[in-house]
């Protein structure tokens, strides 16, 4: 049940990823790169930082989805 | 004979160190994060002015694809003094048939959704690698065509990230979903779950 939990959170997390690197892209478009950049760089960052976390806490010591 | 044996026997040779290090090991992710991000962006501000801007190429009053017919028009255009777009005549005979049938109405879908595709996939490190030559191939069509601007540094890009597709998805989705699926020759943890379930599902044996 947990790990179905955290795997379904992995999801949507990695989902929230991609719809706001297209929200920012699309909606403010190439006026500032450097700008953008950063928070798309933000929240891969993120989203892998908790993933790890969750993976060695959820899931066996060998790591990977299982 | 014995020539050839020896000279075709199997060998397995190794890779130097340094490139090991670059595209085998992790603790060089965070630079193949930057690469990636930078090359994922790129693709999706591209794709973004053709399904998206003003000057889209899709989902627009009258029928889809005239920039793209336009662009086509141009590149297979030979002029009367200096050097065509198109330095290769299949190339440009490839072009012509696809303008004469038309295929500019639903290939400016799969260009436009294909560089958001990648460009996403690439910023979530979701099959990298694929993503990567998706992204190579196009680069390849448009500089084909005559089109050089940031194409050159963008396949340079993809090609790094193809060669490193082991670790360039580290810091990414690819961390979770190639241990899962693993390879054809080595089945991930996802995949021999699936297969100890359906047994009657499993290739054959390998040979001993």
């Amino acid at each position: 049940m947990t790990k179905g939990v955290a795997l379904a959170l992995g999801v949507l997390a990695w989902a929230g990823v991609a719809a706001l690197a297209i929200l920012i892209t699309f909606n403010i478009g190439d006026k500032n790169q450097v700008l953008m950049f950063l928070p798309i760089l933000a929240s891969v960052v993120l989203a892998w930082a908790v993933g790890e976390a969750v993976t060695e806490r959820v899931f066996d010591e060998e790591g990977g989805a299982r | 004979m014995t020539f050839f044996r020896k000279a075709f026997e199997r060998k397995h040779l190794e890779d130097p160190r340094p490139v090991q290090a670059v595209f085998s090991n992790t603790w060089l992710a965070p630079l193949w994060l930057i690469a990636r991000l930078y090359l994922g962006y790129q693709w999706l501000l591209a794709g973004s002015h053709k399904v998206w801007g003003d000057d889209r190429w899709i989902a627009r009053e009258g029928p889809d694809g005239l920039a793209l017919k336009s662009f086509w028009e141009r590149a297979i255009a030979v002029p009367a003094q200096g050097a065509p777009p198109i330095k290769y005549d299949w190339y440009r005979d490839f072009l012509q048939y696809m303008l004469d049938h038309s295929w500019y109405h639903w290939f400016a879908w799969v260009i436009a959704l294909g560089e958001v595709t990648v460009g996403v996939l690439l910023i979530v490190g979701c099959f990298t690698g694929l993503a990567a030559l998706a992204g190579a191939t196009m680069n390849f069509n448009f500089m084909l065509a005559g089109s050089a601007s940031t194409n050159p540094v963008l396949f340079i890009l993809a090609v790094l990230l193809m060669l490193g597709w082991k670790v360039s998805g580290w810091i990414g989705v690819d961390r979770w979903l190639l241990p899962a699926l693993g390879t054809p020759w080595q089945p991930g943890t996802a995949v021999q779950r699936v297969e100890r379930r359906l047994p009657h599902l499993r290739p054959h044996e390998r040979p001993a």
